[in-house]
């Protein structure tokens, strides 16, 4: 390996150096305080080192990783989301986990997954960046030892996502045994000389979307999401449901477009027949909660959903680029905003028992007693349900002019019919959240001193500086595309 | 003829895999799981991988039998453990896998006096495994190496929720 490979691959040493340093520093001293500063320094500076890592790109590092300005841009997006999410955590973690330091260690392995996965270009380097990625969620998920629902939350998850890594291993062994390369890159050519309708490739690259398709929880695979989000603590529940699924949407794009699976349009079709069910089953599903967070995790479905639209659009030549345009800065946006909507739950149920839980009539009139927190959660409601002035609002014009341009009439029927239904229940918290308090009823404290409102104030501003000055990113994207 | 060698490992696997998802006594279906790993080390060894079916062994058999010896010993308490045994090992029990493990040995040697690789045709030996590994997939072994510090520190924390509640009793 050349010093120019060193340079691209900065970000990944300088997470994998965080990783070794915070491990050391737990053998030898805990100190919650100290791990998660350490933790989040560390993330700072890899998303920091994705600037002079961009002088390198593009750049093939060995086989397995294709370090490109995009995946250095989601490395960068990756890690702010993992520094925030340690600083979010860190008044959660110290009243509900004994022995925290771990949390902070697992988080940074976790979003070195993310950051594999953003610049794999290899079937190996995806799959073991999404095991890396997962098997770190799975004890984050199962971390605070004093309830029961986290547990639970994480074993449904382990199970659920070892067999969706198994069929996406299967489908990988069916495309080796007929194309004979692991490479994307190389996939894609071979494929191209291949008989097209060869089923073994077929069933292989169906088994690999249909694993996955369950990792990004998009219907009918769908089914473990509101238990692992409900279950699961607040602040992991938004890395969870943003970098988590970010990753595999972006790999899944890049395998897509060099394998050039594109060329199956039947699997094509299937991801735009599972995006209309996930934006319809999302939202209706959505309807009937009572607990925020469920809530939000059939929003997610609903979300990916809207994602999903543009593997349809990319079949059209023409299309392709504004579609992979739109689907990053959705991504960009829906991270930005997932990370700020999770953080302000963690912050508002900060002194219930079951602090896992948040109903509906928790939040009442928190207008009334915290007006800075409520603001907050309403704008990143508002940004999920896309409203303008928000980052949500120009992901999802995005999204519609990619359809439109695409000429794909029957997803962009069910983009506006999921979004109306959409804003329907994010408005029903704003009611919940602006109702005057009732007085017998106990009203929740928040709690978090300045460092989490602070944090959350910025990402507020994030949402609403993408949302009304989105310019300076859709040229970064133009430029890079 | 030697293709049947393959389809015969295969079938054992199958089977064998099945029957140690159907057992409901742990210790059968940890036998018939050792078996089925053994009868996937075949497999490798006839396609001309003979150090990933050596690695087959050694890691997952090997580590199937240490738990199985886990098992023996906790619950190996006294005249109930001695009789609980007699009981597992009635001959219903043993003869089918030891068929299976019989079979698959059988193959073995038949394979070993042929040349390395009897299915592909290319056989790959340790040094060929060895210099992919730390050539062009340098960066794979560098990720599991992460992998299984995540896997490692998860199991830790996950594992003290017990210690620390058996404590507190």
């Amino acid at each position: 390996m050349s010093p120019a490979d060193f340079t691209a691959l900065l970000p990944l040493l300088v997470l994998a150096g965080t990783a070794t340093v915070l491990m050391l520093q737990v053998a030898f001293l805990r100190s919650v305080n100290v791990t998660a500063g350490l933790a989040a320094l560390g993330l700072a500076v890899a998303a920091l080192s994705c600037i002079t890592a961009a002088s390198q790109a593009p750049l093939q590092v060995t086989p397995l990783l294709q370090v490109d300005h995009l995946a250095l841009l989601f490395c960068a997006v990756f890690c702010l989301a993992g520094a925030v999410t340690v600083l979010l955590s860190l008044d959660y973690i110290q009243c509900h986990g004994d022995e925290p330091e771990e949390y902070f260690l697992l988080l940074v392995l976790s979003t070195m997954g993310a950051c594999i996965l953003a610049s794999a270009s290899h079937l190996a380097s995806l799959l073991l960046g999404l095991e890396l990625l997962s098997v770190a969620l799975y004890a984050l998920i199962a971390y605070p030892n004093k309830s029961i629902l986290p547990l639970e939350a994480a074993s449904k998850y382990l199970v659920l996502s070892g067999a969706a890594s198994a069929t996406i291993l299967f489908g990988f062994a069916l495309l080796y045994a007929a194309s004979g390369t692991l490479s994307f890159s190389e996939l894609g050519l071979r494929l191209a000389t291949l008989d097209g309708a060869d089923p073994i490739l077929l069933v292989g690259s169906a088994m690999v979307f249909a694993g996955l398709a369950f990792k990004l929880s998009a219907v009918p695979f769908h089914l473990w999401t509101p238990d692992v989000y409900s279950g699961a603590p607040a602040p992991i529940t938004g890395f969870l449901a943003s970098v988590g699924k970010a990753a595999v949407l972006l790999v899944m794009l890049r395998l897509f477009l060099e394998a050039d699976l594109l060329r199956y349009r039947i699997l094509i079709e299937l991801t735009g027949l599972m995006a209309i069910f996930s934006m319809l089953a999302g939202n209706l599903l959505a309807l009937l909660q009572s607990n925020i967070k469920r809530m939000l995790a059939y929003s997610s479905i609903a979300h990916i959903g809207y994602l999903l639209i543009i593997f349809m659009v990319s079949l059209d030549l023409g299309s392709r680029t504004l579609a992979i345009e739109a689907a990053a800065f959705y991504l960009v946006a829906y991270t930005v905003t997932t990370i700020a909507a999770f953080g302000l739950l963690t912050v508002i149920s900060a002194n219930q028992a079951e602090r896992e839980n948040v109903e509906l009539h928790h939040v009442n009139g928190l207008f009334w007693h915290s007006p800075l927190l409520a603001g907050l959660f309403l704008v990143s409601l508002l940004s999920l349900a896309g409203i303008p002035l928000t980052a949500g609002f120009i992901g999802k014009f995005y999204i519609f002019n990619a359809a439109v341009s695409g000429h794909n009439w029957i997803l962009l029927g069910a983009l506006i019919v999921g979004s109306a239904i959409g804003i329907y229940y994010y408005l029903r918290v704003v009611y919940h959240l602006s109702r005057r308090p009732e007085k017998h009823h106990t009203q929740p404290k928040a709690a978090g001193g300045w460092l989490t409102r602070g944090l959350a104030c910025a990402l507020i501003l994030g949402i609403l500086l993408l949302g009304m000055l989105p310019q300076p990113l859709m040229s970064y994207l133009q430029s890079i595309l | 003829m030697m293709e049947s060698l393959f389809y015969i490992a295969a079938l054992v696997a199958v089977m064998s895999t099945v029957a140690a998802l159907t057992r409901a006594n742990a210790i059968h279906a940890l036998i018939y799981l050792i078996v089925s790993l053994l009868a996937v080390a075949v497999l490798f060894f006839l396609m001309g991988a003979p150090f990933a079916a050596a690695l087959e062994i050694v890691i997952y058999a090997g580590a199937i039998m240490v738990l199985f010896v886990f098992v023996i010993m906790m619950l190996n308490l006294g005249e109930s453990g001695v009789a609980r045994e007699q009981e597992w090992l009635t001959p219903r029990n043993w003869v089918v896998p030891g068929v299976m493990a019989a079979l698959l040995l059988l193959e073995l040697i038949l394979a070993l006096r042929h040349a390395p690789a009897l299915t592909s045709g290319i056989s790959v030996d340790p040094k060929a495994v060895g210099l992919t590994l730390f050539g062009p997939y340098i960066l794979a072994v560098e990720i599991s190496s992460m992998l299984l510090l995540a896997g490692l520190v998860g199991a830790y924390h996950l594992g003290r929720r017990f210690i620390v509640r058996r404590e507190k009793r």
